[in-house]
């Protein structure tokens, strides 16, 4: 029998106790020490000391040691158990102990963070807390994590740069991968863009280079206009439904796709370019996009056949099919849309010359000219204006629709508008063009800096404007049809007057809409909207749902060089979990004690996860019992019981009361 | 001095893992401040409770209980449901045993809902302060 079995089954409750003090960040507020003194009078306390970071080598080298002097349970009162319960929980692997006699107390975020100016009340609350985890885990029952055969595939979210990257990673490391872009055509906004900073490389060469490897990889099964539908099961076994629409169109068409785009009568509007053009309901993203040839765009299409008539290869059928896959992991990569800012901003909307950056790039890459023509007018001058729908501030910029703020930074627009303004100048060296920018320039990366040193060089101007000044737009009928105002802080709060012709607005970037995948598979957002990691320091990519990782600018603001690293990531993490042929699943699950239990299934009712709760016969008797593949721990049935015979492993009812009872005792009658 | 003078309510706050606790961690984070005088318990979900398990809380001496539930966020199928209906019991029960039912609150509190929790717990501590003390 192994060490681990003998302590397990030995049971017993000696409890160490630890008290971090997180640097100052718990003990600048609470008497760590004070606490760590008080908590050897605990019940089951064997040992208890305070350390300045527990995380560090050092501190888990503490654990460590009790475990050998014969402690058998620890607790940690520390920082949020978001960060370091696995931390600690590995010491235990390490010693080849059950890490679920570990129980991790925060103290950092919800005491000396939310407390800081009542130090008493802080340290009194802390000793509290200590005891309510030292009761807990001195009633934690045995546990051992179920395990499940992991199914050896990975489904990616998006056929954009994070997504196509992710794929090919993982099929580099023999993963085979099913790939769902929702829209018909791969390469996601990298598609739209002209040049790429750093290197100015060719945007769609790049992504195109990408997408051919991914496409000739014979483990990629690539699925435009799919989408997920349904999902369910657990790390190591997702089941989900996959929506397939027809595209309407097959390579058949060949060189007859443009005689069926020019018959079609329907013109929309082209999200292409951003709306600068109109295209038809069938149509092609653009000239050499993947898939090459056509699709239907169904919302517009009115089924006049007109095309069918002209071309092969048309089927104006949209009705969906559906498919069911079993993935063992997850990467979501659905990427971002740009800000749009509302009419009235800076003039948007209400003068055709006020545009985003966005579409200037799609405008410039279509219509190689000498000169650049806007509403039919040669432009002389040119303002772009950063942070346009980014690093918002309350009660001066306008909440979006839902009544939310962008506050964050986006990243990438700071070195693009410069990127720009060195474009403009280049294109077109007689061109005035001016910058105006919130506060600072972030042009953070590696050689970014070089685009705001050449745009000086080339005599762009400069403009800094305080997120409370935001500058005026007038439309006027001067010869510059644009006027804008601003109190320039370069030159110590002189208010500048800038005659233009065209304004850009450097537009930030919000996470593409994804309510049915964060409603079915409750992936948590941040504050921003966008998906959240479970750690932004330790685990990055790993959203907080087992097997589930996060590609690209699902998960932030990202240059294209930041959603690729943010890809490989993911897919690395992918490839790992896909590495292991049995995965532990979480012990947390219901337990039905069969000598209680009168088989009135009360619970299988209260329980909504099929297969989870099931009956069966035990000598003659009906019992209910538990697929611990299927529950997922929430312990909703337990109440349904009138027998008190179902428990949640390691979250019972017996340890909720014990850590109440903790909680309400006063510590000084400890 | 009267019952209710001075008096500091004892506050359980019952989070669940995926919504509230994250929630209370950015109220931290965000350095919000509420009455230290609550103490946060972190369940997996709290449909998890039977009606009893409230009564215990309150013998054991908390004044009052705020159960910050992911609402229908939370990850685990029917259990805000099932939680509500729990309480609408509890809420019937408590009117029988004569109990406050100001003293029982039922919240939903997102992962980065750190004003709502503030408010939240703004509304507990002034509805069961002149309730004075609990009596069980
Ligand atoms: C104006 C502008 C200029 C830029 N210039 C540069 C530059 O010069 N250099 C640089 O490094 N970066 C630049 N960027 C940033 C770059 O565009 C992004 O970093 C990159 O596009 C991110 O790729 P992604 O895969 O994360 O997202 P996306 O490109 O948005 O791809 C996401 C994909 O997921 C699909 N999708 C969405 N929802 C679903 C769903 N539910 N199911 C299935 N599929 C779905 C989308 O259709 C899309 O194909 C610029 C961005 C902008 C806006």
């Amino acid at each position: 029998m192994s060490e681990k079995k003998k302590v397990d089954e030995k049971n017993e409750e000696k409890v160490a106790v630890f008290i971090c003090h997180c640097g100052g960040n718990i003990s600048d507020v609470v008497d760590c020490e004070g606490v760590a003194e008080w908590a050897k009078k605990l019940p089951n306390v064997v040992h208890s000391e305070d350390y300045a970071f527990m995380c560090s080598d050092p501190g888990q080298k503490l654990i460590e040691e009790a475990l050998d002097k014969g402690a058998t349970r620890a607790i940690v009162a520390a920082c949020s158990p978001r960060l370091h319960e696995l931390t600690f929980q590995n010491v235990f692997r390490r010693k080849e102990r059950n890490p679920y006699y570990f129980e991790h107390v925060n103290i950092r975020e919800q005491v000396s963070w939310s407390h800081p100016h009542t130090k008493d009340e802080a340290t009194e609350k802390s000793k509290r807390l200590v005891a309510s985890g030292v009761a807990k885990v001195s009633l934690q029952g045995f546990l051992e994590a179920p395990t499940v055969e992991a199914t050896k595939k990975t489904l990616v979210v998006g056929g954009g740069l994070g997504g196509l990257r992710a794929a090919k990673d993982l099929a580099d490391k023999n993963v085979p991968v099913i790939l769902v872009e929702k829209s018909p055509f791969l390469g996601g906004r990298v598609t739209q863009l002209d040049t790429l900073y750093p290197k100015d490389d060719d945007a769609k060469e790049l992504i195109h280079e990408l997408i051919e490897e991914v496409l000739s990889n014979e483990l990629i099964a690539v699925h435009t206009n799919s989408e997920v539908t349904s999902f369910a099961g657990s790390i190591g076994n997702y089941d989900l439904t996959i929506k397939h629409t027809p595209r309407g169109v097959t390579s058949k068409i060949g060189e007859k796709a443009a005689k069926a785009i020019d018959i079609c009568p329907e013109v929309v509007e082209n999200e292409y370019d951003y709306g600068l053009t109109k295209r038809k309901a069938i149509y092609q993203k653009y000239p050499g996009s993947y898939p090459s040839y056509p699709a239907i765009d169904w919302v517009n299409c009115t089924k006049c056949g007109k095309c069918a008539e002209v071309a092969e290869g048309i089927t104006l059928e949209n009705d969906p099919t559906e498919q069911s896959i079993n993935v063992g992991g997850i990467v979501l990569a659905t990427g971002f849309k740009p800000y749009e800012p509302y009419e009235g901003e800076y003039g948007f909307g209400q003068h055709p010359n006020v545009i985003t950056l966005p579409q200037l790039i799609r405008h410039l890459a279509d219509n190689p000219s000498e000169e650049l023509i806007w509403n039919g007018k040669k432009v002389e001058r040119a303002a772009l204006i950063h942070c346009v729908g980014s690093r918002h501030r309350e009660d001066i910029d306008k909440p979006l629709e839902d009544g939310s703020l962008n506050y964050y930074c986006s990243r990438y627009c700071c070195t693009a508008t410069l990127h720009m303004a060195n474009e403009l100048k280049d294109k077109f060296p007689d061109m005035h063009v001016f910058e105006l920018f919130k506060e600072d320039i972030r042009s953070y990366g590696w050689g970014y800096e070089d685009y705001y040193t050449t745009a000086s060089e080339k005599n762009v101007r400069f403009f800094s404007f305080l997120g409370e000044e935001l500058p005026q737009v007038e439309i006027t009928e001067k010869k510059h049809p644009l006027s804008i105002t601003v109190t320039d802080r370069l030159t110590f709060n002189e208010t500048m007057i800038i005659p233009t012709d065209l304004i850009v607005l450097a537009v930030g970037m919000m996470p593409e809409e994804i309510p049915d995948i964060i409603d079915m598979m409750k992936v948590p957002q941040g504050a921003e909207r966008f998906l959240l990691s479970v750690h932004p320091k330790l685990r990055p990519v790993e959203a907080d749902v087992d097997g589930i990782y996060l590609a690209g600018t699902v998960q932030a603001p990202m240059t294209s060089t930041e959603a690729a690293i943010g890809a490989s990531g993911a897919a690395a993490k992918a490839a790992i979990l896909m590495s292991k042929d049995i995965i532990e699943l979480q012990p947390y699950v219901a337990e039905i004690n069969e000598s209680l239990c009168k088989g009135h299934m009360t619970c299988l009712p209260a329980c909504s996860y099929a297969g989870a709760i099931y009956e069966a016969e035990v000598d003659g008797k009906t019992v209910a019992r538990v697929n611990p593949a299927l529950c997922k721990g929430c312990g909703t049935c337990v109440p349904s019981c009138p027998e008190g015979a179902i428990q949640v492993k390691g979250w019972t009812l017996d340890q909720y009361k014990a850590q109440v009872k903790a909680l309400a005792q006063d510590p000084s009658e400890v | 001095m009267s019952e209710t003078e001075d008096f500091k309510p004892k506050i359980l706050i019952i989070t669940n893992l995926k919504c509230s606790d994250p929630g209370a961690d950015y109220v931290g984070q965000s350095h919000l401040e509420y009455t230290p005088n609550a103490f946060i318990m972190r369940t997996k979900d709290p449909s998890v409770f039977p009606e009893e398990f409230y009564f215990y809380c309150f013998e054991q001496g908390f004044d009052g209980v705020i159960i910050m539930s992911g609402g229908t966020d939370t990850p685990f199928k029917g259990a805000y449901e099932a939680l509500a209906k729990m309480i609408d019991n509890v809420y019937v029960s408590m009117q029988e045993r004569g109990i406050e039912i100001a003293r029982l609150r039922l919240t939903a509190i997102c992962s980065v809902c750190a004003e709502a929790f503030i408010k939240e717990m703004g509304r507990i501590v002034e509805a069961v302060e002149p309730l004075g003390p609990i009596k069980v």
